[in-house]
This record gives structure tokens, sequence and C-alpha cells, in this order.
């Protein structure tokens, strides 16, 4: 493919943009895209990737949503990609659980639970985790493993229901 | 302690001795916490800022802790000390350059490190030499363990340890695998390593991470994931992972030696006979060498250079090593001058 703009040169650069719902394209050769002041990254940060996964929200209101304990919008996360404080995760939750979703293909914590926060909650993080193991282990078909996951889970419902 | 007596010593990890050390440099552990009612360092005053560290401070010193820490505010330390703790990978490039109150608690043999109000309130780390993942998790784990007793961390039963930064939420941990790969990398396989690793969503970055080149052919690979998984499934997987690196860098060491054992050979004695005898040397180039002559010492094409030397030399020879080792600030020429000198000595009756 030959550049639009010069049709002499190879086009090298791919461009795509969506502006207003429209699909834009333009093909270009390195020269003519420096002329037309396009800059290429050879530096991406994490802000550049997570710009990229977060989905331009349904209403544009949220992006005006600000938290009432740190003061950030919506849209001054999505510039910085940090949050501004613990509030975040509940203020702008919705779009976070889609976001997290996207990076690390979950939305539900499995870990670790610091021995401050209550028993209940601890219990409840466990059962989480134990179901998950439990789908694994039944996948590598060690039934062994899997009913004694089992057991420990009914142990925790049961304490969790008393 | 202070900052200048990590050059009378070096840290646990350089030693080399570590399970898999031929390819594993170092593994490293890394949780992310923040303290409970603290707004994030994002939107953080400096009077925010100053309440953190005076907060958490004496909370590192203190006897109770599994490990003794010794703590540096940065503000307090010349801009040469602020590069050497990032050239012995106790802080990162991020918290050298940040502004602000700010500080690091190191333990005594630079095996664990805590940054205070770096991206996240607090930074823990812990690495090891060679391939210890469980080792270093562990060592990790009671040190957060233990630090809960007098911190609270902000915690969400859905969403796990909050962070400032959605990449590192859930569990916090990052890991890190250090490794040297001259071999993958001088057969142009490179390539084929970084793409299947980014499919199993691992990240691929140099020596001294975020945003680094791979120097040397020394790569770091970590998990991407942080939520949704435990910390030991994460541990595990990696494990899976590690060894495939390891069979394959191994396989193309070993094809080199039998395939192009004149060409090979020639790499590493021409990288000592340099290193051992020029009057004049950049960083770069002195990695490099350095880098060939890690190659031959594990496929036994050279002897006698102990890999805790070799090791020792990619640190020590560094531009802030240097300006402190001469207690000068030194241009860019004399470092080059200086560093020669650094290398001769060091390999001179081996």
């Amino acid at each position: 493919m030959n550049c639009e703009k010069c049709h002499k040169n190879h086009a090298t650069i791919h461009l795509t943009a969506i502006e207003n719902g429209m699909k834009k394209e333009a093909h270009l050769c390195d020269e003519c895209a420096r002329q037309t002041g396009v800059h290429l990254k050879f530096n991406f940060s994490i802000s550049d990737l997570l710009g990229g996964l977060m989905e331009p929200p349904k209403t544009p209101k949220v992006n005006q949503v600000r938290c009432p304990e740190c003061g950030i919008t919506y849209s001054e996360f999505k510039t910085k990609a940090r949050l501004g404080c613990a509030n975040d995760y509940e203020v702008f939750r919705s779009e976070l659980l889609r976001l997290l979703e996207k990076i690390h293909g979950s939305t539900q914590h499995a870990g670790k639970t610091p021995h401050t926060v209550d028993a209940q909650v601890r219990k409840e993080n466990e059962l989480i985790r134990l179901k998950r193991d439990l789908e694994s282990v039944v996948k590598s078909e060690d039934f062994e493993k899997a009913a004694e996951i089992r057991d420990r889970i009914k142990t925790i419902e049961l304490e969790l229901n008393r | 302690m202070k900052v200048e007596e990590l050059l009378s010593q070096s840290g646990e990890w350089l030693k080399g001795t570590g399970p898999e050390s031929d390819v594993v440099i170092s593994s490293r552990v890394r949780l992310a916490r923040n303290l409970h009612r603290f707004p994030f360092l994002t939107v953080a005053t400096p009077q925010v800022r100053a309440e953190v560290e005076k907060f958490v401070r004496p909370r590192l010193e203190e006897g109770k802790l599994p490990r003794k820490l010794v703590y540096w505010s940065l503000g307090e330390l010349s801009a040469v000390e602020r590069a050497l703790l990032v050239e012995r990978h106790l802080i990162s490039k991020e918290h050298e350059k940040a502004e602000g109150d700010r500080g690091v608690a190191v333990g005594a043999d630079e095996a664990i490190s805590i940054m205070v109000n770096e991206e996240d309130h607090l930074r823990l780390q812990v690495i090891r030499s060679g391939l210890q993942l469980d080792e270093a998790y562990d060592e990790i784990d009671r040190m957060d363990t233990a630090l809960e007793g007098s911190l609270n961390f902000a915690f969400s039963p859905q969403f796990g340890y909050l962070t400032a930064c959605p990449t590192n939420v859930g569990t916090g941990l990052r890991i890190s695998v250090m490794m040297h790969l001259p071999a993958a990398a001088l057969s142009k396989q490179m390539e084929k390593v970084l793409q299947s690793l980014q499919r199993l969503n691992y990240t691929v970055r140099g020596f001294y991470g975020e945003g680094t080149q791979p120097l040397g052919d020394f790569y770091q690979v970590s998990n991407q994931i942080t939520m949704g998984k435990s910390e030991h499934d994460i541990i595990s997987e990696l494990k899976k992972v590690i060894p495939e690196i390891l069979k394959f860098e191994r396989s193309w060491r070993h094809k080199l030696l039998e395939d192009e054992p004149r060409k090979l050979e020639d790499r590493v004695w021409r990288a000592y006979g340099i290193l051992k005898h020029a009057r004049r040397i950049t960083s770069e180039e002195a990695t490099d060498l350095l880098s060939a002559l890690r190659l031959g010492l594990t496929l036994n094409v050279i002897t006698g250079i102990p890999h805790k030397v070799l090791n020792e030399l990619f640190i020590f020879t560094q531009p802030a090593h240097l300006q402190k080792i001469e207690r000068k600030i030194l241009d860019p020429e004399e470092r080059d001058a200086v560093r020669a000198e650094f290398i001769r000595r060091r390999l001179e009756g081996l």
C-alpha cells in the first residue's frame, strides 16, 4: 500500500481513530507521518496501557463523578492511571470491575487476608479461595484432594451459617 | 548503619550461591500495601506524606519485627547515595527521583527492604540469590504479618489489598525472577521467549526494572496478574514457567559450545582480555563483556573467577558506586577510567 499523502513511498504507519463514533483510517509513510506531526512512541507507560483498556464510560457523566474523600474524578484517574484513596474502589466500583476483569481476568481477591480483618470476612475469603481450588483439582482429576477441599468448604459454610 | 557502609559489603543475593545460579541471578518478591484512612500518594499533600513517614518509621525501626531494619530518609541522603541505593536494587528509580518525604528501611544483609511513600505507602521487597521463590515469599509474608500488628492496611474482602494502581490490587504481589540469558539472546531466540511469556501474562523487563533496557542479556520475568489467584498459586505457576526458560537457555548454551566452540571461546577470552587490560571502559561495554565472561564461566570455557566476584562487578562498576568509592563526583570520562581500574584490580591475582 502506498502512502495516502505523497503516493510515492510505501505506507508504514497505519492510524485508526474513532471520532464521534466514526472510524477513520490513515496510511502514511514515515516521512509524511513525521510532517503531519504524528509522533511515534517507543516508550510505553502503564497509563497508556490502562488508557487503552478503559472503555469510554456509557454516560459521560461517569467521568465527572468525584470521590468525596480524596476529591479525584474518574477522568482524572484515567489520565493518571492511579487512584487517590481506598474509597475510590467503591466510588468507581462498576468501572473498576470492568477494568479489573480485563487486567486480571477476575474481580475477586483470593489471597491473604490480614488478621486484623474480622473472622467472618476471613472465612468468606477462604471459601472463595477453596471453591476456586476445587474447580482446578476437579479439572486435574485429583479426586482425593477434591474430597478434602469439599469437606473444608462444608465446615466453613456451617460455621458461617451458625 | 550509613549508606557508605554498603560499599564494604554486597547483598546476600549477589553471592551467586542459590539454586540454578548458572541462569538465575535472583528471585525478588514485592508486596504493595497502603495504610487505612490515609489518602494514596497520588493525591497526598506534603503534610500527608510527612505524617505517613512519621507514623510508619518508628514501627519499621522497632525491635519486634522478624528482621532488624535500618531506616534512611531519602531527603537526608546525597544524590549519589540515592543513586547507589538504586544500583543496589534497594529502591526504585521512581523513588530516587520523587520529591517530598520518603524513605527506605533496609535489613543488614540487603535481602529485605521496605520503601515508604513510593507509589504506595509501603513497598516491601525480599531478594534472594538464585531461584528461591518459596523462601523469598515466606520471608516477606512473615514481615508483612508482623507489620499488621502495628499498621492497619487498606483491605477490602472483594478487592484485597487496595493499591494506587489497579494493576497491583488484590495480593499486591509481584514476583520477579532475574535471569541471565546470553545464549538465547546470541542465537536470536529472545523474541520467541518474550512472546510466549507475554501470552501467559508475564512481563519481561531489564536489569533495573520498569522502563529499563535489557543490559548484558539480563531479563526480569514478573507476574502481571495480582488478583483472583492466591499468593501460593501465583508462585506455583511461575515455578512451572521458569524451568522451561532455564532448559531453553541451557540447550542454546550447549549448542553454542558444540557448534561453534572457537567462536564462543574467542568471545569469552576476548572479553576477559579487555576487562583485564582496558584503561577506559563505559558501563555498557563493561556489562556486555562481564556478561560474556559469565557465560564462559558457566560453560567452563574459562575458570577460576568466583561467581560472587563477577556478580559484584556488575553492581560496583555502576556510576554511583564508583563515585562513592572514589569519594567524589566524577564526570563520565573520569568514571570510565576509574571503572577500568576497578575491574583490573578485582581480576588481578585470580
